[in-house]
């Protein structure tokens, strides 16, 4: 599959995820372009579209909590922030999400 | 005064890109790391070393004279530049 | 209109307790679990990517999916880490010692 059938199929495929949760995908176009071009990057290098802007630590329980979307597993901290970590999810009243400020989960 | 900044990143995450970028354009000199484009042998020490900087896994970790901010946060790296009337 | 639609699919003995089995009830993907002596029937469709469910774990009456370990209750499909999620279940009843599952709304 090419990068942007791969693209356009995490894209389908993550919406109907995210939507129930009160998010959708960032309103920037070219963050979300250049986000899921990584992440296909990282399913075909690691296996799976992990988050681009988190480390993996090679312990499965761990990792598995930062593939996209990984927003159940970091729900507080991302509702505080309106955001997902990377920004490819934005609440879904989000029209400018460069106002969102990105911080760490204890600043919340 | 100079600032010492350090910024360890991800090569595949736009934010990192972002903070590298606005020290280019304050013209801030800083040192970097693209943990996932180091050899093998050598991403998991940089990668811990992050790790236990920010006590997490989320990028970019940026250290300002010793402190360190997770994220990109342009206010915060002025509250710790001495050069720009932050810091101690 | 469509109304319910049962179809027989395996006998009731050949669904063990605390395991599943894959079952394909008009061409749709189930799986049929029994915990405790009672039977399941959900989707063999992981909420997440759409990975199959076979091959995951199941623990009491939780269900990982074998791709990214996400977990589901087999009793609700409901998703363990966030409820606004879920995989689909399905009716079923044994009869004539067969477990019918209801596909209607497929």
């Amino acid at each position: 599959m090419s990068t942007d059938a791969r693209k356009e199929s995490l894209r389908y495929l993550f919406e109907r995820v995210v939507t129930p949760l009160g998010y959708k995908f960032s309103p920037d176009e070219q963050l979300v372009d250049d986000l899921l071009e990584a992440e296909v990057q990282l399913e075909q290098d690691h296996g799976a579209p992990f988050c681009p802007c988190q480390g993996r630590t090679g312990v499965r329980e761990e990792d598995m909590k930062i593939v996209c979307p990984c927003i159940p597993f970091h729900r507080a901290h991302f509702d505080a922030m309106r955001r997902c970590w990377c920004g490819l999810y934005v609440h879904l009243d989000v029209t400018d999400p460069d106002s969102l400020p990105q911080f760490p989960p204890d600043e919340v | 005064m100079v600032d010492e900044v350090f910024v360890y990143a991800l090569s595949t995450c736009p934010w990192c890109r972002k903070t590298k970028q606005w020290f280019d354009d304050s013209r801030i000199a800083y040192d970097f790391v693209d943990v996932d484009k180091l050899p093998d042998d050598e991403q998991d020490a940089a990668a811990d070393k992050a790790y236990e900087l920010s006590g997490g896994r989320r990028f970019p970790v940026v250290v300002i004279n010793g402190e360190v901010i997770v994220g990109y946060s342009p206010d915060k790296f002025l509250e710790h530049l001495k050069g720009w009337g932050g810091g101690s | 209109m469509t109304g319910p639609c049962w179809v027989p699919t395996i006998d009731d003995t050949t669904v063990p307790d605390g395991a599943y089995v894959a079952v394909f009830p008009k061409g749709l993907g189930v799986l049929l679990t029994r915990v405790d002596g009672d039977l399941y029937a959900v989707a063999n469709k992981c909420a997440h990517m759409g990975c199959p469910m076979e091959g995951g774990k199941l623990e009491g009456y939780v269900l990982t999916c074998p791709c990214h370990d996400w977990r589901f209750d087999v009793r609700t499909g409901v998703f363990l880490d966030a409820p606004e999620l879920s995989i689909r279940t399905f009716p079923l009843k044994v009869e004539d010692g067969k477990v019918h599952v209801e596909v209607g709304g497929a």
